[in-house]
């Protein structure tokens, strides 16, 4: 059940503007992307609010002179504009510089269902984890959005937040700071096979273990927060009881989620057999929202059931 | 008013001491240096520009970036006259032990920015500009852009920004030498009337002689002086490789080496000084 309340964004930027009294020197430039939450800001923060345009390449250079400046900078946009059209400004500029900026992309994945390829952020993650320096969060509800935006200023660095443009349900309990402390969190225990996810797609992992424990099947899940980096030790704690592993992205397979966990394995000297599961290398254009572009994928609860029935 | 013969003189020194780089290590790219380099000796030494040498980071200084990054080493002479940093780092330019690079990045002293992939400085320094604006502070942002650096669609994001935002601490002297890397900017992709382009976007601009100190100070008096809450552009008409005969207005030489003789050649050429005023 979705028992979320507030939009991510809107969790994120009222975070950030409870921050502001105890920190003027915090800008928050968007390019042209709105939120509930950011209505108040603009309010409350007119001077620490900056509206871009839409121009993301001017937004990235902008906010490194404002960094270099000694300020804290936010930029924000749907996900594929603020990674992909500024990729070359976010290397330059504020990766090899290595400013304290943070990045929030709303709308992984196939957030912006209707909208088409063009909206879909489903080749973010190899983007941005090709940059050198970078850490990557995705965040998979209410709870781990706040204390992401809390990082930002308790701990500045340059971060890529990859936030879902729909309401979350809960993941994590009052006071669970596991996500942060570990960057990986089991969070369903499991035996035979272990789902390896992250963001939106925690749920759908949820609901495929409910699914396989009908045949008998004890699936564990793991929450992936921090994509980049993997904390290797850490990273063994939460997968080393399992022989097999699924990975679960909303993502093209190449250099995605998925291929994260690959490098981590080898890197940690782990040996398991590890099933990819994401989308298809095309892009689709169909009406019929999130749910039907899962089917498609074959990433629809009944599809990942049963591919990792056969995978055992 | 700066004294116009003291810069005059300074243009045969850099000039010279550039030359000296390439020789040593074969890198550099003295065309695209040479064509900007009276507006930085004028910036640098003619008191346009506010910086302390011994405290490069402090907070009133005035910001300059060379957006036109593979011109980078246009300022390291001067920032080495000036004290930035030893002298014999000039002879280390590009070595390993060398803190001088072929592009330049803000860990070499009185640089303010990466810089090299072109369409980046503008916005970085508009950061800048922004910045001072909101802290009530008085520091301007100087960028350096080349001429074919207008052909990247971040610039004039950055310009209609800028505009908006009335930052008339934010001033850019297009580089106009009139090429790029492989033929004149007017045979690429023309890019004049390019004053009319910056007054377009909300710009104050003037077109000048880039290597009349004469005309330079006055645009950078007009640039300073300038209260209209408009961002200012100075086009600075310039030739590419000027003072080396066989160099100027020729799109081969951006990043060529010359041969020995050749070094000779352009070191007898600049003996005569080139700039007269």
């Amino acid at each position: 059940m979705n028992n979320a309340k507030e939009l991510p964004r809107d969790v994120f930027i009222d975070v950030v503007l409870e921050e502001l009294p105890r920190n003027p020197n915090l800008y928050f430039i968007s390019a042209d992307l709105g939120a509930k939450a950011l209505d108040r800001f603009r309010v409350e923060a007119k001077k620490q609010f900056i509206h871009a345009g839409i121009s993301e390449q001017n937004m990235i250079d902008v906010a490194a002179g404002l960094a270099l400046e000694g300020k804290l900078v936010y930029v924000y946009a749907m996900a594929p504009f603020v990674t992909l059209r500024c990729y070359e400004q976010i290397k330059v500029a504020l990766a090899s510089m290595r400013l304290p900026v943070t990045i929030i992309g709303v709308g992984v994945g196939y957030s912006y269902d209707d909208a088409g390829p063009t909206h879909y952020a489903t080749e973010d993650i190899s983007c941005m984890r090709a940059l050198g320096g970078i850490e990557i969060l995705t965040p998979s509800d209410t709870r781990s959005v706040a204390e992401t935006a809390r990082l930002t200023f308790s701990r500045p660095g340059l971060r890529y937040i990859r936030l879902d443009r729909t309401f979350l349900p809960d993941v994590y309990g009052e006071g669970d700071r596991r996500f942060l402390d570990e960057g990986i969190v089991e969070i369903e225990k499991g035996k035979e096979v272990c789902i390896v996810t992250s963001g939106f797609m925690v749920q759908k992992a949820r609901a495929v273990r409910d699914r396989l424990l009908e045949t008998g099947i004890a699936a564990g899940v793991v929450d992936l927060f921090c994509l980049k980096p993997i904390r290797l030790d850490a990273f063994r704690a939460a997968l080393e009881s399992y022989d097999r592993l699924v990975t679960v992205e909303e993502h093209f397979l190449s250099g995605g989620m998925g291929s994260a966990v690959l490098e981590a394995l080898a890197d940690a000297g782990m040996q398991k057999k590890v099933l990819r599961l994401g989308v298809q290398d095309q892009y689709y254009f169909e009406n019929g929202g999130r749910q039907h572009l899962h089917k498609l994928a074959d990433l629809d609860v009944e599809s990942i059931a049963n591919r990792i029935r056969k995978f055992l | 008013m700066a004294n116009i013969q003291a810069l005059i003189d300074k243009s045969q020194w850099l000039r010279l001491e550039l030359l000296n780089m390439l020789a040593r290590k074969k890198k550099g790219h003295i065309p695209s240096s040479y064509s900007c380099a009276e507006v930085v000796i004028a910036l640098l030494y003619g008191q346009y520009l506010r910086f302390d040498p011994r405290n490069p980071k402090a907070r009133d200084r005035d910001r300059l970036i060379i957006s036109k990054g593979h011109a980078a080493m246009v300022l390291y002479p001067i920032l080495a006259d000036l004290g930035f940093f030893q002298k014999e780092e000039l002879e280390k330019f590009t070595a390993p032990d060398g803190i001088l690079r072929l592009y330049a990045d803000n860990s070499i002293p009185g640089i303010e920015s990466i810089t090299g992939s072109l369409g980046h400085g503008l916005g970085i320094g508009c950061g800048y500009a922004y910045g001072a604006k909101q802290d009530g502070a008085r520091n301007r942002s100087f960028v350096i852009v080349s001429d074919g650096e207008c052909y990247e669609g971040s610039v004039w994001e950055t310009a209609m920004f800028a505009a908006h935002h009335e930052l008339d601490n934010l001033i850019v002297i297009v580089d106009r030498n009139g090429l790029c890397i492989m033929e004149r900017t007017e045979k690429c992709m023309r890019l004049d009337p390019l004053e009319d382009k910056w007054r377009a976007f909300g710009w104050k601009a003037v077109t000048i002689d880039g290597h009349s100190y004469a005309e330079i100070l006055q645009a950078l008096d007009l640039a300073k002086e300038n209260r209209t809450k408009k961002p200012f552009a100075i086009i600075s008409r310039s030739v590419k490789g000027k003072g080396i005969s066989f160099m100027e207005n020729q799109a081969q030489w951006h990043n060529k080496i010359p041969s020995d003789d050749q070094i000779a050649q352009a070191r007898k050429d600049l003996m005569i000084n080139c700039i007269v005023g």
